[in-house]
């Protein structure tokens, strides 16, 4: 039989310092949550209260007939699997031929690739905007996806080199000896063990483009509007609408949490690849 | 099955490090050949140019008489074995196995009688639907071997395959390499640093150091009559004791001591024949030195006894000889020595002899071994 161990001082400090600082991210979400469900009447009133006193969904509905989000969302998530996608297809074949065969080209070339993060973005809004208007892609899903690729590539490469580091390169020279070319070696055998990172990455892929703010409203107009901005359009000279804001803003955040969960075992897993070695 | 021929073969990096020295060798059909040397000597070097995995900067490399330089590995028609097994781990042993025969495209039926027939030789049967992960170290190295034979390659190469093995799997899966090499009669590469395992399992032996061929021969010759200091020390354990001497017509001084070599001896070497003060380095094999006590002979030292290791069977002794001690060059061995020099001797489990005696010690004059001081190289 189990004895009941009796709680150490030291394991309840534990558990109260990891609450506070749950409590310290998941506090503003929840006052979200719990705002996007209050009356449009009650959100504004004074002193506020944190829980609603009666729940309504009269904001979502709002936001949901309105004529602006649900486009918004469409262009949002077109936006950011088109990225994700474009960027993976850039990133995993380059991460992988700088990690397999290093030269100093290529540390080089990571090396770069991180120097790019440091630059602030606002400062790339200016050159971007002049580039994707000579080339006739301003304010089109294709332009945004171009521009929000190239903040996100270096990350992917960065986080996809550091899986690839954790191949053994015996592996692809086993399969380049029992018959496969190069190419097959990449794709029979390690992209399979590889799925982890690649998961890892698509979803950091995702949500940078999906979290985007400043060049999707630079780049974008009426028409291909991603839903960050049409939420932000809440704050407008007739006034601050908190209820719609913060429904639109709960709606908003689902996916990401979604896909989050359903990749939950991929991320840990990728996340602690290369670790443990078989 | 095919012949592999290396002529001149040489290996320059990028920056400028020069791997392998004009490498040139044949490797007869059928052969069990060992490439050993001390780490860095370019033995796994050689081995992946084979492979074709390393580019050839110069020479030719013939495989089955056909030059392969700038061959593909995969139609090269070799399989190789790896150091950490080289796994696929998201396949089962099964996948694993089949995945050579797979890529060759040959029918589902064909392939599957193959595996089984692979399984069955290395007893893998029962651990055919598992994933690399859930098998010990010993099953990982059947898997790869497995994956290596199914295909019939006309070559394998294995790079120190068994390092990663505790000690008593280690001899158990070196008999059992050796009897399906035999068994299969394909030509074999097998690279090592453990002398020991380049003895028992090649049918020759190429010893190697700093890129640069030493002496290829048979286990028996390379021990008998190795052709420089090199590989004197490096073949045979314990290591074979290399001293500086003088040779005065026919008495050798080694040292405070000096004894008479036999006529046998000037034989096979007549440019120490009528010697007056010439300069040698000798070498003696540790079961070359007796208890005198034991089994008297002619030419006897005697040096002070530093440790004795009963071994049951036999017991090595440390001798401390007050000659110049001779360093062979091998660079993994200089760790292990330390500070002191000592001589090793193989004597009798019966000999009484203590640390801390001064021995008098049989040598079997007979059977020294003679090298040139400034060249290294045996004198014959």
């Amino acid at each position: 039989m189990h004895r009941v161990s009796r709680p150490s001082v030291s394991g309840i400090l534990i558990n109260a310092a990891a609450l506070v600082l749950v409590l310290s991210y998941a506090l503003p979400y929840i006052y979200l949550l719990m705002t996007s469900i209050k009356p449009a009447a009650d959100v504004q009133q004074i002193p506020p209260s944190f829980f609603p006193a009666v729940i309504s969904f009269e904001n979502f509905r709002e936001v949901l007939q309105s004529s602006t989000l649900p486009k918004a969302f469409i262009n949002s998530l077109t936006v950011a699997m088109l990225t994700t996608a474009l960027s993976l297809m850039v990133a995993v074949p380059a991460a992988y031929v700088a990690t397999q065969y290093r030269r100093r080209i290529t540390t080089f070339f990571l090396l770069f690739a991180l120097v790019t993060r440091m630059v602030p973005s606002v400062s790339l809004g200016v050159p971007l905007f002049q580039l994707l208007k000579s080339i006739g892609l301003l304010d089109t899903i294709p332009g945004l996806v171009l521009a929000h690729t190239s903040a996100a590539v270096p990350l992917a490469l960065l986080l996809m080199s550091a899986f690839f580091e954790g191949v053994p390169k015996e592996l692809e020279e086993a399969a380049r000896m029992d018959g496969c070319t190069r190419f097959q070696a990449f794709r029979k055998i390690i992209l399979p063990i590889i799925t982890g990172g690649i998961a890892v990455t698509a979803l950091f892929t995702f949500i940078t483009s999906w979290n985007e703010f400043l060049y999707a409203l630079l780049l974008t107009s009426e028409s291909t509007k991603t839903a960050p901005i049409v939420i932000a359009e809440y704050n407008s000279v007739y006034g601050l609408a908190w209820g719609a804001m913060t429904a639109a803003a709960v709606l908003y955040s689902l996916p990401v949490i979604i896909v989050t969960l359903a990749l939950q075992k991929q991320i840990v897993g990728g996340l602690t690849f290369g670790a443990v070695k078989g | 099955m095919a012949g592999i021929e290396l002529r001149n073969i040489n290996k320059i990096y990028g920056n400028s490090f020069h791997a392998l020295h004009d490498l040139s060798f044949d490797i007869k059909d059928g052969e069990f050949m060992v490439f050993v040397g001390p780490s860095g000597c370019g033995k796994s070097t050689a081995l992946r140019m084979i492979a074709g995995l390393e580019s050839i900067s110069s020479g030719e490399l013939k495989i089955d008489d056909r030059l392969v330089n700038d061959v593909d590995p995969k139609e090269r028609d070799i399989a190789m074995v790896f150091q950490s097994y080289a796994l696929y781990p998201h396949k089962t042993v099964r996948e694993n196995i089949a995945f050579p025969l797979l890529m060759a495209g040959l029918p589902k039926a064909e392939i599957d009688s193959r595996v089984n027939e692979a399984a069955r030789i290395l007893e893998l049967t029962t651990l055919l639907d598992r994933k690399p992960a859930l098998l010990s170290g010993g099953q990982r190295q059947r898997v790869a071997m497995g994956r290596a034979i199914v295909r019939k390659p006309a070559a394998f190469l294995m790079d120190e395959p068994l390092s990663n093995l505790d000690a008593k799997l280690r001899v158990q899966m070196r008999a059992e390499i050796a009897s399906l090499q035999r068994k299969l009669n394909v030509t074999t590469i097998y690279v090592t640093h453990d002398q020991v395992e380049a003895m028992t399992m090649g049918d020759r032996v190429a010893v190697m150091k700093g890129g640069v061929l030493q002496q290829v021969d048979t286990p028996q010759n390379l021990y008998k009559r190795p052709d420089n200091v090199f590989v004197a020390a490096f073949i045979g354990s314990p290591s074979m004791n290399l001293y500086e001497a003088v040779l005065n017509g026919r008495t050798l001084t080694l040292g405070s001591n000096s004894f008479e070599i036999p006529d046998r001896v000037f034989e096979g070497r007549p440019s120490l024949n009528g010697a007056s003060n010439r300069q040698v380095i000798v070498g003696i094999r540790p079961e070359h030195m007796n208890d005198a006590a034991i089994r008297p002979s002619s030419a006897e030292i005697s040096a002070p006894v530093t440790l004795v290791e009963a071994l049951g069977s036999e017991s090595m002794v440390h001798l401390n000889i007050d000659a110049s001690w001779v360093d062979a060059g091998d660079p993994d061995a200089v760790a292990d020595i330390g500070a002191e020099k000592a001589a090793v001797a193989r004597f009798s489990p019966k000999s009484t002899i203590r640390a801390g005696d001064i021995a008098r010690v049989a040598v079997d004059a007979e059977e020294l071994h003679f090298f040139e001081p400034d060249t290294r190289t045996s004198i014959r």
